[in-house]
């Protein structure tokens, strides 16, 4: 118990370092800070679909270019708030998820795995013929008055609702019945676990975290358009994070993104070149050493919970 | 009125009929054995009455309410319970945790309902444990009790002796049996002859997805079909 004291006093004082921060740090690095935290809110709302169920969802930025996409039209075309255009970009998110979901979740794994992956490349392909909405190829510009301290607090805010999220899903039995499913859907079936909808309930859940996100770095950035918000490499990302730090555990995600995303910075400014190399030596690394991840690793090691 | 009525049903796959117009009927409170030599159907048969096969033809007929072509969660939900040849407990989750994954309301009595079933089978020291760390046995018994957790009417073992050391093969049948005297069903498929018939009342069999042969155990050995099934001409 006193561990477990000693762990949320931590996080507290983590939060309140993290919530001055904006205060002494220069504008690169809140910058960074805020980037950090979409990966963490991209990499922990993965893990609540595929790392708990094992449906390995290739398509998941599809989500976080619906919420950007939603926050831009509903920004420059309808004159909302950002802050209000982000949380319906998570609404769009789920939305979305529902969408795709009620038909591509009734697929085994791999099936599922590949049309996640049509999914993000119709959605781009959608954006850039909806030209009257979406501006097409030209994109979207957001009116320019900076907002960087407070998309911070909203980047983190979100973040540590879907660390939240996760933790409550993790302890609960609904979390164990997603488990269920990765470890053998068919004895789950037979138990009376009704798979279908405990995947649709996850895929849902997982899908708001990076639509709200996405509306956040889109107004962040000032400028969207199809390639800069679909891309592949966000969601190879954030499976790797997850991979890295140790799926299906609340903490793993988190650590996965903040080793990485430091790594990237790190070897961003000094091997330009050498950065994606590096990048696909880790994952083939992680795969082959550590298939858990780090702390997957602790937890069958020292018999952690799930929720460390 | 039977509690589980099979009527006509069949289920082939490509070329080979696996099960082939089968009917039986299960009454309340009893245990059932279903024998046959390999690749008779016997599991085919236990797929198509939980929903994880769905029978080409014939109906199945649960408490009086039709439930071929449910889904598998649908069937168990209703109150069928099973366990597979194949183990298949979730070998990620804890043995207390493969117990709890079903159960809904409060959760301290679900628990103390689990750890007391994995006390029965001798595995409370083991509630923390990963399923898959267990012996082929322990996880044997993990499964059997899962199945209890959901409390069915109806529970269809796939050959739970398999594996199980004798001391604990004795517990486990004999807590088959306290399962019948509280009224429920049990229709168990099984290779070793002498839990068939020291425990069934009634014994099906099966050959080559047909039904050969109805009635008690002695009737049933003395049977010259089954034993052409078994041993040849």
């Amino acid at each position: 118990m006193t561990r477990g004291r000693t762990f949320v006093g931590a996080l507290a004082l983590l939060a309140v370092a993290l919530a001055v921060y904006p205060l002494f740090g220069t504008g690169y690095g809140v910058r960074s800070m805020l980037q950090l935290f979409m990966w963490v809110a991209l990499a922990s709302s993965w893990n609540l679909i595929s790392g708990l169920t094992g449906y390995v969802s290739f398509g998941h930025v599809a989500f976080f270019g619906a919420g950007a996409y939603t926050t831009g039209i509903l920004v420059t075309g309808a004159g909302w708030p950002w802050p209000a255009a982000a949380l319906a970009g998570g609404v769009a998110g789920a939305a979305l998820a529902l969408l795709i979901g009620v038909p591509c979740l009734r697929l085994k794994g791999p099936y599922f795995a590949i049309a996640m992956l049509g999914l993000n490349e119709v959605l781009r392909a959608l954006v850039s013929y909806f030209e009257g909405l979406t501006g097409g190829g030209n994109g979207l510009s957001f009116p320019t008055r900076h907002a960087t301290v407070p998309i911070y607090y909203a980047m983190a805010f979100t973040a540590a609702v879907v660390i939240g999220m996760t933790y409550l899903v993790i302890t609960s039995r609904f979390g164990l019945r997603l488990m269920t499913i990765r470890e053998d859907e068919v004895a789950a079936e037979a138990m009376g676990i009704d798979t279908f909808r405990h995947k649709l309930y996850a895929f849902l859940l997982s899908a708001v975290g990076p639509g709200i996100v996405g509306g956040l770095a889109a107004r962040d950035q000032g400028y969207i358009e199809p390639m800069s918000v679909f891309p592949l490499a966000t969601t190879i990302t954030m499976i790797v994070m997850v991979l890295f730090g140790g799926k299906g555990t609340v903490w793993g995600p988190v650590l996965g993104a903040v080793l990485l995303f430091v790594f990237q910075e790190v070897v961003w400014s000094h091997f330009i070149y050498l950065h994606q190399l590096l990048f696909g030596a880790i994952i083939v690394a992680v795969v082959l050493l550590m298939p858990r991840g780090v702390l997957g690793l602790l937890q069958i090691r020292y018999r952690l919970p799930r929720t460390i | 009125m039977a509690m589980l009525e099979v009527r006509g049903v069949r289920k082939s796959f490509g070329g080979v009929t696996a099960v082939s117009d089968v009917s039986l009927a299960l009454e309340t409170g009893h245990i059932y054995g279903l024998i046959g030599p390999n690749g008779s159907g016997k599991t085919t048969l236990f797929n198509c009455i939980t929903g994880l096969e769905r029978p080409e033809a014939g109906t199945i007929v649960f408490e009086g309410q039709r439930i071929d072509g449910w889904k598998p969660h649908r069937v168990a939900q209703r109150g069928v319970g099973r366990t597979f040849q194949v183990i298949r407990v979730f070998p990620e989750l804890t043995a207390l945790e493969n117990l709890m994954v079903v159960t809904r309301g409060p959760r301290a009595e679900a628990e103390a309902r689990a750890l007391e079933l994995l006390r029965f089978v001798k595995l409370e020291r083991l509630a923390g444990e990963y399923a898959g760390n267990l012996s082929y046995g322990q996880q044997k018994l993990v499964e059997f009790v899962r199945v209890l957790m959901t409390d069915p009417s109806l529970i269809l073992l796939d050959e739970p002796a398999a594996g199980v050391n004798r001391t604990l093969l004795n517990d486990l049948l004999e807590a088959v049996g306290r399962l019948r005297d509280r009224g429920k069903t049990v229709l168990l498929v099984e290779h070793d002859m002498k839990v068939v018939m020291g425990l069934c009342e009634t014994v099906f069999v099966l050959d080559h997805g047909e039904k050969i042969a109805e009635g008690a155990p002695g009737a049933i050995q003395a049977d010259e079909r089954v034993i052409e099934a078994y041993f040849g001409r």
